[in-house]
């Protein structure tokens, strides 16, 4: 319908560009020195600079470090238990490391007039905020060969900072038995896959299979993405591995919480391709999050993980700079997994692009997201990206597309369809198996979306890499889809030990 | 090779992909489903009931032709007893809107539709060509978009009309979408999605083609061999949207879906509650009566400027406010009549062949 937009806009019609710092050259903090830095139209010097970050950090990290809020309007700091930081290898995440390690883990204690620790050593104000802190990093050189392990590079990053632990993980580690058991707890693990359709993707009923692959865990990951729809599902699942990995990780190692190096930039690219891969109802578990895996059980002390990304208020200029000025190594991510990113990559560009032009979208995209809620109390949490999720997805999808003529619904109107057309119908659906068996209703419509949404190119793949399933992540298998008869030949599953185990545990006599 | 056949019926050969599914689909099937999705869009959203007098929003361009044709179509084969009739605004803008006008004016005799054309000249005064002569082109979609949405609603209540329905498709709800997150407009982006919105004095607007997909559109068009216009606005410099839609266009090439995930998305989330209390209330414009969240309407703040030779100064309040410092509103300002005073209803019948 609008009739108007045209993005080859004569030159007169464009907004003219601001000038690059406002009505000084001096630095609007200490108003004495001249500027080193533009940021958005504001001039900073060099000292003033590095404080500014270290408080916006500080500013976005605090308020969620106590599990309850209290009444004190400076509380002590004490986080309920250790503390997990992301670490990708990238400009946000190298800062994060440099920062925490500064503010909450150097030995350097508030010093008082007299040179001697504020209050002394043993004064609660000076005990650490979180006991512990580990670092994860996931190595993401399985997903296609060729690409190298940079896991020695990060290992000599983080051996800076001595005290973080540094907990390597691998991407594959998602097909992995071993890996969730360790962070389970759980043995006995059902391997289950998705079918596959005569085109080697997966079919659009999300139909489960039983069914132990034989594979490596490289080689189920690698199965697993080939059988992905799109590069933009691809560069989705390889996000949500990462992530649900370190979650995973996280919480097994008793963190209350998580740190992310996310920039304001790179959280308003997340936030826009989120939203483009029909995520918004998870659109506040991308800025903030509390997580807990819908398996936890009650012999888990602390509460739910807190997810928090402290550099949400620091454009990734502000990064780059802070990174230069105070020699912040950054090891930076193979440039081979940029080039297959999608939806990912053309938000990134799009946003970068329009930084240029309008410099304050970036901020506004995040500040605009803050104000948005999920309209419905979630149904559940999704079994492969485990984020809240909504319901009625199917029935949305259903009637906004009318993929098939089986539909009961659709009875009454098909008989306005050409007779000529309706007379050789046929309504059956010979290749869907009853819902029960499938994941669809498992998943969140982002991960739906993933999972089914074709390209309009097509497919290109030979024969021979044509397998007949995709193995699934080793958390979408857990115990709990047993009670969904969804695995297993309905309700005559073996029930696992550590299910029976939660069952009893309370007469159970710890000896 | 063979040829294809449909996906849906699994008889006909398949002519079409379609855009929206990816389903190679015969010509039939694509009708049959396009009408069928927009009827349910109409009846899941329960937008009409029997003996309402509706005006489709008619530009002469492909979404306003097919939307007439397909109410049209809907109307008869589903009895909703709906009395249709066209609304056209004209904004005067020479070799763009009187061509536009002149596939309004066919549609009316194809599909025997009393048509209606209210223009920006006899209602606020001004053509579109004499504002961009005096403002030039920076800025004019704010002036067009502003006094299109009141022309509507004014041609509306002259047609003694229950409801407008236009034209918007998904894409344009999607760019919406966007368009405010990055714009921050928060008060747009809890409503961009209804299907259906109403003020509180007007009447109400809806979108059936929420969830068809341009392309749908305009391959609907080409298969029924309807009749559009279809050249862009002379004066359409409005860069901002047009890189919103360049992206919206580079997600469906690389995944088709993006359009109604970005729907999607914003069905699912709300503006919280404390953000819109704290939003500005809906009044009535002091001046001409019209919703407004100020004391003067945006109509009528723009005019005003229009009139002062202060147009491009009052983009945005803070420049309103500027302009009010510059001195108070002159006696004899020319202004927008009074909304409700039902003006004298010219309704164009189709001519009897």
């Amino acid at each position: 319908m609008s009739s108007c937009g045209n993005p080859t806009a004569e030159e007169e019609a464009l907004m003219p560009r601001r000038l690059k710092f406002g009505k000084s050259k001096v630095c609007v903090k200490c108003r004495l020195k001249p500027g080193n830095i533009v940021i958005r139209h504001a001039v900073y010097c060099k000292e003033c600079f590095s404080p500014m970050i270290d408080m916006k950090f500080r500013k976005a990290l605090e308020p969620s470090v106590n599990a309850s809020a209290g009444t004190s309007k400076r509380p002590r700091l004490k986080a309920s238990g250790n503390l997990c930081l992301g670490f990708s290898g990238g400009l946000g995440s190298s800062i994060l490391l440099d920062i925490v390690h500064n503010t909450y883990f150097s030995s350097r204690l508030p010093l008082d007039d007299s040179g001697k620790p504020r209050g002394g050593t043993n004064h609660p104000r000076n005990a650490s905020v979180w006991p512990s802190c580990i670092v994860c990093y996931v190595e993401v050189c399985g997903t296609f060969a060729g690409m190298r392990d940079q896991t020695e590079d990060i290992r000599s990053v983080i051996q800076r900072y001595p005290s973080f632990d540094f907990v390597p993980l691998r991407i594959e580690d998602a097909f992995d038995d071993s890996w969730w058991t360790t962070v389970s707890g759980s043995s006995s693990i059902p391997r289950i896959s998705l079918e596959l359709g005569k085109e080697g993707l997966i079919a659009d009923g999300l139909c489960v299979a039983s069914q132990a692959t034989g594979l490596t865990p490289v080689e189920a990951l690698r199965s697993y993405l080939s059988s992905l729809p799109t590069q933009t599902a691809i560069s989705s699942a390889i996000q949500n591995f990462t992530r649900v990995l370190i979650l995973h990780t996280a919480y097994s190692r008793g963190s209350s919480h998580l740190l992310f190096g996310t920039s304001l930039t790179s959280l308003s690219i997340y936030l826009l391709s989120s939203i483009s891969q029909g995520g918004g109802y998870a659109i506040h578990e991308e800025l903030q999050e509390e997580w807990a895996p819908v398996t936890a059980s009650s012999s888990r002390l602390s509460g739910a993980l807190r997810v928090v990304r402290p550099l949400g208020d620091v454009t990734a200029k502000e990064c780059a700079v802070y990174a230069w000025w105070n020699d912040i190594a950054v090891v930076g991510r193979d440039k081979q997994r940029r080039a297959i990113l999608g939806i990912a990559g053309l938000t990134k560009d799009f946003v970068v692009g329009l930084e240029k032009d309008y410099p304050s979208t970036v901020s506004t995209i995040a500040r605009t997201c803050e104000k948005l809620e999920p309209k419905d109390a979630p149904s559940g949490q999704c079994r492969l990206c485990q984020r809240p999720m909504q319901s009625g997805i199917q029935e949305w999808k259903g009637r906004i597309s009318i993929r098939s003529f089986s539909d009961d619904k659709l009875a009454a109107d098909l008989t306005h369809l050409p007779s000529s057309s309706r007379d050789n119908l046929d309504t059956s659906t010979p290749s869907e198996l009853p819902p029960s068996l499938a994941l669809t209703n498992f998943l969140c419509y982002s991960c739906h979306t993933t999972l089914t949404s074709r390209s309009s190119r097509g497919v290109k793949r030979s024969v021979s890499d044509v397998s007949s399933a995709a193995p699934l992540p080793t958390w979408v298998a857990d115990h709990d889809l047993y009670e969904e008869r969804l695995i297993g030949g309905g309700g005559l599953n073996k029930v696992p030990e550590e299910e029976m185990h939660d069952i009893v545990a309370e007469f159970l006599i710890d000896n | 090779m063979a040829p294809t056949s449909c996906s849906l019926c699994r008889d006909a050969k398949a002519i079409l992909k379609r855009p929206k599914t990816g389903q190679q689909i015969c010509k039939d099937c694509f009708f049959f489903v396009f009408e069928t999705e927009v009827h349910h869009t109409i009846t899941e959203a329960q937008l009409f009931k029997s003996g309402d007098r509706v005006a489709i929003g008619a530009s002469g361009g492909k979404d306003s032709t097919v939307l007439a044709y397909v109410m049209k179509t809907l109307n008869d084969r589903y009895n909703y007893g709906l009395e249709l009739f066209l609304l056209s605004i004209d904004e005067g803008i020479t070799g763009y809107r009187d061509d536009s006008l002149e596939t309004v004016k066919r549609n009316q005799q194809q599909y025997d539709m009393p048509l209606k054309i209210l223009s920006y000249d006899e209602l606020y005064g001004w053509t579109m060509d004499a504002i961009v002569e005096q403002i030039g082109k920076k800025n004019n979609c704010t002036f067009c978009g502003v006094f299109r949405r009141q022309a509507l609603d004014r041609g509306a209540n002259s047609l003694k009309v229950d409801h407008i329905v236009t034209g918007h498709n998904a894409d344009d709800i999607a760019e919406t979408v966007l368009m405010n997150i990055m714009r921050g407009d928060i008060a747009r982006l809890g409503r961009c999605t209804s299907i259906c919105t109403q003020g509180e004095d007007t009447i109400k607007r809806s979108k059936p083609f929420k969830y068809a997909y341009e392309k749908e559109i305009v391959m609907y068009a080409y298969f029924k061999k309807l009749d559009y216009f279809s050249t862009e606005c002379i004066y359409s410099p409005d860069a901002y949207r047009g890189h919103a839609r360049t992206f919206l266009k580079d997600l469906e090439a690389a995944r088709p879906s993006a359009i109604i995930d970005i729907i999607h998305s914003g069905e699912a989330f709300e503006v919280k509650e404390e953000i819109k209390a704290a939003q500005k209330a809906q009044q009535t414009c002091k001046r001409c009566g019209y919703m407004s969240s100020n004391d003067f309407c945006k109509a009528c703040t723009l005019l005003e400027g229009l009139e002062r030779g202060m147009a491009s100064s009052v983009i945005t309040d803070r420049a309103r406010k500027k302009m009010d410092a510059m001195g108070p509103t002159p006696e004899n300002l020319r202004t927008i009549p009074l909304f409700r005073s039902t003006p004298t209803i010219t309704v164009e019948m189709p001519s009897q062949s």
